[in-house]
C-alpha cells in the first residue's frame, strides 16, 4: 500500500526523475505529477488512475535473476507506453508495479484502456530461448470531486489487490458511487461483454426472437420473447450477457427495453388479426427495482397493447420474495391486468403449500424433466402429478425443450396442456413469426 | 403472495383502465423511413417518395431544413434537397419531431406545450454549441428538447386528472417531479417518454436522457451509465428551460431550484457567466417558430 507520508514532500525537492529501466517516472515523481494533474481534473474531465501489478513476477526474478527481471520489465514497459501513446503519464511504483495517470478519462474509457493494456501485457514475450506469458492485475479508480488524489491512488492500489486476489489476469474497479454497481468485480471477458452490451443498446443490436408455445389442440398458447444481442457483427449468447447485465445493473434497462419491444409485438399481432400472448422474462433484479411497475405501465401505454396479451415469466422463488418492492411490483403487474407465469418449475425451491396462493395462470415445467423422456418413467410420473396439480389450480401447464415426437407423445399422455421447443419451431425474428403464424392459420 | 395496500389515489386513477387512446405506438411512416435508412445504400429518391406521400410532413421538413438553426445559406425547395442538406440521421429525427407534434388529439389543447418544447429544443441546440465545447451534438440537444416531455401528452390523454398532477408537480419544491407524479399515476412522464422515444427509434442516449431528466443524482454521476452525453442533454435543456422562463416571465416551475446548481456545475458555467449567456440567448429566444 502507499505510504501517505510521501505526499508531504516538498514538490521541488524531487524534480521528476525517471527510472532507467522503464523510462517511467519514479515513485516520488509520480506523487508530484499526481498533485498537478488532480488540479487540472474536473467533473467533465475526470482523472483516471490505473494501478498495474505483474502477476507472479517473483518467479521471473527467481528464475532469471534481477537483471533478467529488469529486461522483462523493460519490454513490458515499452508495450504499456506504446498503448497509451502520449495520452497518459507512467510511473514505476515498485519492482513490478506501475501507475498510469490518464487525464480526461471517464470510467468507460479507463475500462477500455485497462483491457487494452492487459492484452498488451499478455502477448507472449520472447526471453532467450523461452516464450514467457506474462499477465497482470489492474485496479482502476476515478478521482472523485474533492477527493485527495493520494487516497484515490490508494483506492486504485486496493482495487488491484482485489483483482489479484481473484486470481490475477483481471481488472477491478474501485468502489464506484453508482447504485447497484458498488464494488463490482468484472473479469476480462465480462468487461468485454459489458462493453458490447452498451454498443448493442446504442446501435440497435438488441433484438427479440420469439418461440411459439403450442397447445395439443393446435392453438398458439403464447410466444416467448428471447433476447438476442449483436455487437460489431458478433452474436453474444444470452447465457453470457444476461449474467453480466445482472452484475452491472444494465439488466434494468435491457428489461425495460424488452418489455416495450414485447408489448409492441403483442399490439401489432393483435392489429394484424393474430391476437397472441407474448411472454416476457423478468429477472430478479428487475422485479426488485423501484421503477419496474412504472416501466410496465409505460410500456403498456406506449404500445397500446392489451394487458391480457402480456405474460411475465418469473421464477418461482420470486413469488416468495418477501421484500416490499417485489411484492408491490407483483401487485402492480396484476393490477395492470398482465398475466403471470411460473418459469422453470419443479427443480428449484418448490414449496407446494405456497403454490395454491400464487397469482400465476401458467406453470412452466423445468426442461430437466423433459430431456429424460420418454424413458424415465419416474420423471413421467412427476410430470403427470404436476400437470394434474396445475390443472386443479386453474393453471395452464407447459413443458419446454421438446425436440422429438416421443417426448411429445409422452407429455400428451401426462396431461400437459402445451409445449414449447424445436419440435414445433425455433426462436425466430418478428418477420418470420408473422409468416409462421399466417401459414399455421391458413387452412 | 401477500397483497400490500395500494395508494388509494393510484387506485382511483387506475379506474380509467388501460384502453386505447388513439395514438399509434409507432407511426407507420417512421417504420418505412427506418427500413430504408437502415439499408447499406439508402435510396434518397425512394425516401423522398415515402416522405412526400404526407404533404404536411414534407412541408414541415422543408421548413426545418431552411430554419436559421441549421445554418444553411441556400434555401431548399424539395424533400430530396432537405434530406441532402440535413443528412439521413438528422432528417429522420427531425421527421420524428414533426410527427410527434401532430399525432395527439386536438382536444388536448397542447399548442402552448409544443411551442414551449420547440423553444427549449432550439435553445438547447444553441447552448450545445455555446457552452459544451462540442461534447454534445447540437442536433441531439435539439431532438432531446423536443422529446423530453413527450410523455406528458400521453398521460394527459390517458388519465383525466393528470393536468392537476402536473400543477402539483410544478409547484413541488422538495420531492422530484416524477416522485409527485408517482403518488397519483402508476408511472411517470419521464419513463413514458423514454419508451415512446425507444419505440420511435431514437438513439439510446436520448432515451436514457429522457428517462432520467428529473433525476438530480444522475447529472453529476461519475459513471458511464447513463453516458456523459445524456447528462449534458439533461443539463443543457434544463438550462434552456430556465432561460425561456426568465425571458417570458411565465410559468415558473421548481425544476431550476432543484436541478440548476448541478446542471451549471456539469456545464462548467459560473453564476457570472449565466448573465452573459442570458443576453446572448435573446435573439435565439425571439426567433419565430
Amino acid at each position: 500500500m502507499l505510504n501517505k507520508r510521501h505526499s508531504h514532500a516538498h514538490p521541488n525537492m524531487h524534480a521528476k526523475r525517471t527510472d532507467p529501466t522503464t523510462g517511467f517516472f519514479e515513485r516520488i515523481g509520480c506523487l508530484d505529477l499526481l498533485t498537478k494533474m488532480s488540479l487540472q481534473a474536473s467533473l467533465d474531465r475526470p482523472l483516471a488512475l490505473l494501478w498495474i501489478d505483474i502477476d507472479r513476477f517473483k518467479q521471473v526474478n527467481e528464475s532469471f535473476g534481477h537483471l533478467g527481471g529488469d529486461m522483462v520489465i523493460a519490454q513490458i514497459a515499452r508495450r504499456l507506453r506504446e498503448r497509451t501513446a502520449g495520452r497518459a503519464e507512467w510511473c514505476r511504483m515498485g519492482g513490478d508495479e506501475f501507475a498510469c495517470l490518464v487525464p480526461d478519462c471517464n470510467l468507460g474509457h479507463a475500462q477500455q484502456l485497462a483491457l487494452d493494456l492487459l492484452r498488451g501485457i499478455e502477448e507472449p514475450l520472447p526471453f532467450g530461448d523461452l516464450m514467457l506469458r506474462p499477465s497482470a492485475s489492474i485496479g482502476i479508480a476515478i478521482l472523485e470531486t474533492s477527493e485527495d488524489p493520494f487516497s484515490c491512488l490508494e483506492r486504485a492500489d486496493r482495487a488491484m489487490s482485489t483483482a489479484k486476489h481473484e486470481g490475477g489476469g483481471r481488472i477491478a474497479i474501485s468502489g464506484e458511487l453508482v447504485a447497484g454497481r458498488l464494488g463490482i468485480l468484472l473479469a476480462r471477458e465480462e468487461l468485454e461483454i459489458e462493453n458490447q452490451l452498451h454498443i448493442a443498446l446504442e446501435s440497435g443490436g438488441l433484438n427479440l426472437h420469439y418461440q411459439p408455445i403450442v397447445g395439443f389442440d393446435g392453438h398458439i398458447e403464447a410466444v416467448e420473447a428471447l433476447m438476442r444481442c449483436t455487437a460489431d457483427g458478433n452474436i453474444i449468447s444470452p447465457a453470457k450477457f444476461i449474467p453480466v447485465a445482472e452484475k452491472t445493473g444494465l439488466i434494468i434497462r435491457l428489461g425495460e427495453w424488452s418489455l416495450l419491444a414485447g408489448a409492441n409485438l403483442a399490439h401489432s399481432l393483435d392489429v394484424a388479426g393474430h391476437p397472441t400472448k407474448v411472454a416476457i422474462n423478468v429477472s430478479r433484479a428487475q422485479l426488485a427495482s423501484l421503477k419496474f411497475s412504472q416501466a410496465l405501465y409505460a410500456a403498456l401505454l406506449c404500445s397500446n397493447a392489451r394487458p391480457e396479451l402480456i405474460e411475465l415469466e418469473l421464477t418461482e422463488s420470486l413469488f416468495m420474495d418477501v421484500s416490499d418492492t417485489v411484492q408491490k411490483n407483483l401487485h402492480a403487474a396484476l393490477h395492470a391486468g398482465v398475466k403471470l407465469a411460473i418459469d422453470d418449475f419443479g427443480t428449484g425451491y418448490s414449496c407446494l403449500s405456497n403454490l395454491k396462493d400464487l397469482p400465476a395462470t401458467k406453470l412452466k415445467l423445468d426442461r430437466a424433466f423433459v430431456i429424460v423422456l420418454p424413458h424415465d418413467r419416474r420423471a413421467f410420473s412427476v410430470i403427470k402429478a404436476m400437470a394434474q396439480l396445475g390443472r386443479e389450480l386453474g393453471m395452464t401447464v407447459v413443458a419446454e425443450g421438446i425436440e422429438e415426437q416421443e417426448q411429445l407423445d409422452s407429455l400428451r399422455e401426462a396431461g400437459v396442456d402445451a409445449i414449447q421447443g424445436y419440435f414445433h419451431a425455433r426462436p425466430m425474428p418478428e418477420e418470420t413469426l408473422l409468416q409462421w403464424l399466417q401459414t399455421r392459420r391458413t387452412p | 403472495m401477500t397483497t400490500p395496500a395500494a395508494d388509494p389515489s393510484v387506485e382511483v386513477m387506475l379506474e380509467s383502465s388501460l384502453q386505447d387512446i388513439g395514438i399509434p405506438p409507432r407511426p407507420a411512416i417512421l417504420d418505412r423511413i427506418r427500413s430504408e435508412i437502415k439499408k447499406e445504400e439508402p435510396d434518397f429518391n425512394r425516401l423522398s417518395h415515402i416522405i412526400s406521400t404526407d404533404v404536411s410532413l414534407s412541408a414541415s421538413l422543408i421548413k426545418t431544413a431552411n430554419s436559421p438553426y441549421f445554418g444553411n445559406r441556400n434555401r431548399v425547395r424539395s424533400v430530396r434537397e432537405a434530406l441532402m442538406i440535413l443528412g439521413l440521421d438528422v432528417a429522420s429525427r427531425a421527421i420524428a419531431g414533426i410527427i410527434l407534434r401532430k399525432i395527439f388529439p386536438d382536444s388536448l389543447h397542447l399548442e402552448r406545450f409544443w411551442d414551449a418544447s420547440a423553444r427549449i429544443a432550439r435553445l438547447s441546440g444553441w447552448l450545445a454549441q455555446r457552452v459544451t465545447q462540442n461534447k454534445l451534438r447540437s442536433d441531439d440537444a435539439y431532438t432531446f428538447g423536443l422529446f423530453r416531455d413527450c410523455g406528458i401528452p400521453l398521460l394527459l390523454a390517458r388519465f383525466p386528472g393528470y393536468d392537476n398532477v402536473l400543477t402539483e408537480a410544478n409547484e413541488e419544491t422538495n420531492l422530484s417531479f416524477t416522485a409527485v407524479e408517482e403518488t397519483q399515476v402508476p408511472t411517470n412522464h419521464a419513463m413514458v417518454g423514454c419508451m415512446l422515444a425507444q419505440s420511435w427509434w431514437l438513439p439510446e442516449e436520448i432515451c436514457l436522457a429522457i428517462r432520467h431528466h428529473h433525476d438530480v443524482s444522475i447529472i453529476e454521476l461519475n459513471s458511464t451509465n447513463p453516458p456523459l452525453s445524456s447528462r449534458y442533454m439533461i443539463a443543457a435543456a434544463q438550462f434552456a428551460e430556465y432561460l425561456v422562463q426568465q425571458h417570458s416571465e411565465l410559468s415558473h416551475t421548481q425544476e431550476w431550484p432543484k436541478l440548476g446548481a448541478a446542471c451549471l456545475r456539469l456545464l462548467n458555467i459560473s453564476e457570472a457567466e449565466v448573465e452573459n449567456i442570458k443576453s446572448e440567448a435573446i435573439p435565439v429566444l425571439e426567433e419565430e417558430d
